[in-house]
């Protein structure tokens, strides 16, 4: 491991990190409307939804990326290789995300609806003010869990040609002839990142959770 | 019986399937009364409640809170379901605060919500209230750093925020030790007195008995009798209401 390779993999941190976070900040937003329709009491919208969320999860994301970046353009959509990580790994996220949400939405105690409905809030205020922060709550440690694991699978990108830690490994190790030194180094970074996430993870939590603690 | 009574029940139905959990309960209650709620578990006596601010919905019979009528035979509009709620204030027996927020904007937000205050004014109503409730050294503690009497004053105040014309109390003190209900008693002993209208669920007997103006014995989803808390208590024409009142006066 030699400080010429590290910097030179440290060149696609700022692309592993904007990957991640882009599909991670997609996939918290996208899992909002697909947890709430698939919680919709009318079936004709439930089952479809659940549907496209087994689909999304049961493809692995290696293919998603190809059908999107190889796939779409003979459709004629032509996008960009961080653009298509970003969008393929989001959408996964999203139907991930929406399953968690869906275990914090059971989480929440029906008091909390029956008072919200008592005090005469309406279901938009309900569900932003009172029942969405708690959700929120109690699944930043199964979000976090996912977004680390998401910071690794950020890896696949490689494939479609996203210039992120493992592109610069790869390319380092064919330069140098060195199969196993880039390769290491740049599973030392992942590590890294993986414990400084997880600690970020727990403060969080244990901040959130001394409030709320019951 | 008073010419225009707040809240006016006739022939309440609700039924979960087969089970009928209320049936043909009648009952008024005038501006400033105090009407206590007794009777074995079982009976409806929460049900009750719950249908008035529709909670649960009625299947049959129909009832007036205020201005607002609700007939369980025709749709519901949610445009009912607003002002009636607007008009009660509803107290749990699992208080049912919002554990996210601090006991101040527990009171405040539905303000700022449902009536659209602004935020000092929402927070500068809810102090008061908590000051009322004598809570006033908590505004800032999250819900869960509160003792259950506490909570459930919190719960008061907040009902009294969006000030309603009738307070709904269901079992207010029955998850709280006998000494953490007495301090909201206290307070509803208080509210009482300003001449709030009140119904109230309780095992209380005594609170029944000294606070309330009109007391309604339920057993069986049916009223088997209301009237004076002092007649009912001393002479209940109903065995069922004697049996009751033994078990409970007895122990």
């Amino acid at each position: 491991m030699t400080p010429e390779v590290l910097l030179s993999i440290l060149q696609g941190l700022p692309t592993t990190l904007v990957l991640t976070a882009g599909a991670l900040a997609l996939g918290a937003l996208g899992g909002i409307p697909l947890v709430l329709l698939r919680r919709s009491p009318v079936a004709l919208i439930r089952l479809p939804v659940r549907l496209l969320i087994e689909v999304l999860r049961g493809i692995p994301p290696i293919v998603w990326l190809f059908l999107i970046f190889f796939g779409l353009p003979s459709l004629g959509v032509r996008l960009g290789p961080l653009t298509a990580g970003i969008l393929g790994m989001g959408a996964i996220s999203a139907a991930y995300l929406a399953e968690i949400y869906r275990g914090g939405l059971a989480a929440v105690n029906q008091g909390q609806y029956e008072a919200s409905m008592a005090l005469g809030m309406s279901t938009p205020d309900m569900m932003s003010r009172i029942v969405g922060p708690q959700v929120v709550r109690v699944s930043v440690p199964a979000v976090a869990t996912y977004g680390i694991g998401l910071l690794k699978d950020s890896s696949i990108a490689f494939t479609i040609g996203v210039n992120e830690m493992l592109y610069f490994a790869s390319s380092e190790s064919r330069a140098t002839t060195d199969a196993i030194g880039p390769f290491l180094t740049v599973a030392a970074v992942y590590i890294l990142l993986s414990v400084l996430s997880a600690w970020g993870a727990r403060t969080l939590n244990a901040r959130l959770r001394r409030r709320v603690a019951r | 019986m008073e010419p225009h009574p707040v809240i006016d029940v006739q022939s309440l139905r609700k039924q979960y399937g087969e089970h009928v959990v209320l049936d043909d309960v009648t009952l008024q209650v005038a501006e400033g009364e105090v009407a206590a709620v007794i009777g074995p578990s079982g009976a409806g006596k929460s049900t009750m409640l719950r249908c008035l601010n529709l909670l649960e919905k009625p299947d049959g019979g129909r009832f007036r809170v205020q201005d607002t009528t609700i007939d369980a035979s025709a749709p519901i509009r949610p445009k009912d379901v607003k002002q009636l709620r607007r008009s009660l204030g509803m107290v749990f027996q699992s208080f049912n605060l919002f554990p996210h927020l601090t006991v101040l904007r527990n009171v405040a937000l539905p303000q700022e919500r449902v009536l659209g205050r602004s935020r000092a004014e929402a927070e500068a109503r809810g102090m008061e209230l908590l000051e009322r409730v004598g809570l006033a050294d908590k505004p800032a503690q999250y819900p869960s750093r509160c003792s259950g009497g506490q909570q459930q004053r919190i719960a008061i105040a907040r009902a009294l925020a969006l000030d309603p014309e009738v307070m709904l109390f269901d079992e207010p003190t029955s998850s709280l030790d006998p000494e953490l209900g007495l301090e909201v008693l206290a307070v509803m002993r208080e509210l009482a007195t300003e001449g709030m209208t009140m119904v109230v669920v309780t095992h209380e007997m005594q609170f029944a008995r000294d606070v309330s103006d009109h007391l309604i014995v339920m057993a069986h989803g049916g009223i088997i009798e209301q009237g004076k808390p002092e007649q009912i208590f001393s002479d209940p024409h109903h065995a069922r209401t004697r049996r009751f009142l033994r078990a409970v006066l007895d122990r």
